[in-house]
């Protein structure tokens, strides 16, 4: 007797297993596809869209930057550098102190961008580009130290290596020639590195745009279409700079620790100032993607949809791998110097713990440990986006505090006693560190809605490489390589 | 013979019609080299059933590492010479503090000669046949063939069977 046999048609999904898909969906944005054409949409508007308050903004931070950085600088050049407050024995202020500041900084866009790249990490995709944008901005605030800390700004071409009349060459043994080379190595490798992947998404932008946009979008996409061709030599290319732009993004730091590891100064030369200086770098620099990535995600359309919870709770656990690091290096540096003897160092590390300066030593120590050891433990803080916007910008503030004792705090006390001075940041120092912190977000504010901030083919392809995969009784997430 | 240049659509989950619109075209005699495909997001040739692309762009990028290593040497070891500056007992040329002079510039030179690579290679003159639409912007993938007169509507008729959207020869333009 034959049975009555039904084809095995696979089993359907129970109502928990498609509310448990759903939730997966709603969590991540590779499993969350849209259409392209939607999204091409969404991030056009939310470039195109702009509103009173975004233009009060630009206008209020193109004033600030005229006054604050130009004006005061302008002041500085007029009067001399007499009205900074760097003088004997202190030569080294804020002006260095937000250098180092902004280099730091920049290191971020590069690390999320080329690292995160290399080992296919998926949830970097929607803000690479966010990232990156953060890198050639903060360079280009940080680049400007050099020029004013130079005080005679008209001959700075004397540091570029060229065959003058004078046959006078700059001197290659010199760190400060070093961080010249690096920086500029950094720069442009860091906007190149920028516009690559941007070419495709501007080619988007030209197919969307009128006026004046298509004409721009038009030569930036260099006639992209798209070919085969064009796909293959792009993605060798970025893969050539993901990988080589690591190293760069290396030696930049290291050499600005070699501008103080170099010298003689107590509590400067240090041979782990290269990596101490790095991973300091790079927990500002993931902070700082963090706290624009809740700007953004507040304050531009349809932002929401790319910025997740995710992406806050994957940075949050970088940040807290980068803040125990830090904590490493810096107690590693702490206990050499406690435990060696000797005295003028001794003598630093007692001022920095309970001299009048101690509260900017605590406040390194609270910001850049505590807080993060505390808070970003918990998952539930990781995925509170305000929360770790906070948290995020007591990091920075931190990280400023580290190199405001690495330098000033440090240079006060060396080893004559007869030669101790505390430094004290006049007015023009200040204003020039707020100018470029102004000039940074109006660059930032103006090329959001010039820049598609989300590179949408990356996206895009990265929900085509991912599906939830049933195993057992579940379903997740799953990615197929296609490259 | 006399040709034609035609243009197909597939939306962008339509990747295996795509690939099967390839073989079609094949079948029907026309060679990879009269075929070109443009996408919104980058399939690889594999998936595709195509030959492999070529670029020069890695070879564009070693020559300009070593261009910018011959720089580099030349700022360390040459120009000392030309207006000698003996500092306290240092060498003219040491070699530890070249390193970084080296590296910088060394790598200055291939990520600068990546990109330029890429640029030359991006407008430079490229083979097959030529055209755009932007709904390939959209995530579209797009199939330009140059098909004889002759089979022209016999191929059209047996991609639209695939799910291919033929897209009118005006429409078909450079960006």
């Amino acid at each position: 007797m034959a049975a009555d046999v039904k084809p095995f048609v696979g089993s359907k999904a129970k109502p928990h297993q498609e509310s448990e898909a759903e939730e997966l969906r709603k969590e991540h944005l590779m499993l969350d596809p849209m259409p392209r054409d939607e999204m091409n949409q969404m991030v056009m508007e939310a470039m195109t869209t702009t509103t009173p308050k975004f233009w009060a903004w630009v206008i209020g931070l193109a004033l600030a930057v005229a006054v604050l950085l130009f004006g005061t600088w302008g002041y500085m050049i007029a009067s001399g550098m007499g009205v900074a407050g760097i003088r004997r024995p202190v030569f080294w202020g804020i002006f260095i102190v937000t250098f180092v500041f902004w280099i730091g900084i920049s290191h971020a866009g590069t690390f999320v961008s080329a690292i995160l790249r290399v080992f296919k990490a998926e949830f970097r995709r929607p803000f690479t580009r966010a990232a990156e944008l953060m890198t050639t901005f903060g360079l280009a605030a940080g680049a400007l130290y050099p020029l004013i800390h130079l005080g005679r700004v008209w001959v700075f071409y004397w540091m570029i290596p060229y065959p003058n009349a004078r046959w006078l060459w700059p001197n290659f043994r010199s760190a400060l020639v070093w961080d010249f080379l690096a920086i500029t190595t950094y720069l442009l490798s860091s906007t190149i590195y920028l516009f690559l992947p941007l070419i495709p998404d501007m080619a988007m932008a030209r197919d969307r745009s009128t006026g004046w946009r298509h004409i721009l979008y038009k030569t930036l996409s260099l006639g992209w279409r798209g070919t085969e061709a064009e796909w293959f030599r792009l993605r060798k290319a970025i893969s050539i700079f993901a990988i080589a732009i690591i190293p760069v993004m290396f030696s930049v730091h290291t050499i600005v620790s070699w501008d103080f590891a170099v010298s003689m100064v107590a509590g400067w030369q240090s041979t782990i100032f290269g990596p101490y200086f790095i991973i300091g770098a790079i927990l500002s620099g993931v902070s700082a993607v963090v706290t624009i990535l809740y700007i953004l995600r507040s304050t531009m359309k349809h932002m929401d949809y790319f910025i997740r919870k995710e992406h806050f709770d994957a940075l949050g656990k970088l940040i807290l791998i980068f803040s125990m690091a830090w904590a490493y290096f810096f107690f590693n540096e702490y206990i050499l110097a406690w435990y060696g003897g000797d005295a003028a160092l001794k003598q630093i590390i007692t001022l920095h713990a309970v001299g009048p300066s101690a509260w900017v030593w605590y406040t390194m120590l609270i910001c850049n440990v505590a807080i993060p050891w505390l808070f970003l433990w918990s998952k539930k803080v990781r995925r509170t986006p305000w929360l770790m916007f906070i948290i995020t910008l007591l990091v920075n503030v931190g990280m400023y505090a580290e190199r405001y004792t690495i330098i000033p705090l440090t240079l006060g006390h060396q080893r004559s006693p007869f030669d101790w001075g505390i430094y004290n940041p006049t007015i023009v120092e200040v204003s020039i560190a707020l100018g470029t912190l102004c000039l940074f977000i109006l660059l930032y504010l103006l090329a959001s809605r010039i820049i598609p901030l989300v590179p949408v083919w990356e996206v895009q392809e990265g929900q085509m490489s991912h599906t939830l995969r049933k195993i057992g009784k579940t379903e997740i997430p799953s990615v197929t390589d296609l490259e | 013979m006399e040709t034609n240049v035609r243009m197909i659509l597939f939306k962008e989950d339509q990747v295996d019609q795509a690939s099967n619109a390839i073989e079609t075209l094949h079948h029907h005699g026309i060679s990879d080299k009269d075929i070109s495909v443009i996408s919104g997001v980058p399939f690889s040739e594999k998936i595709l059933g195509r030959p492999m692309s070529w670029t020069r762009v890695p070879q564009i990028a070693i020559a300009g590492a070593f261009f910018g290593f011959v720089i580099a040497s030349i700022l360390n070891f040459f120009v000392p010479h030309l207006y000698k500056l003996s500092v306290g007992g240092m060498p003219l040329t040491p070699i530890p503090t070249s390193i970084v002079v080296t590296f910088e510039l060394t790598m200055l030179g291939l990520l600068i000669s990546t990109f330029l690579g890429v640029f030359i290679e991006m407008l430079s003159p490229s083979f097959g046949p030529k055209g755009y639409h932007p709904k390939i912007s959209d995530g579209y993938i797009g199939i330009l063939f140059e098909c004889p007169s002759n089979t022209d509507e016999e191929t059209c008729f047996e991609l639209q069977d695939l799910g291919a959207e033929i897209v009118d020869v005006e429409e078909v333009k450079q960006p």
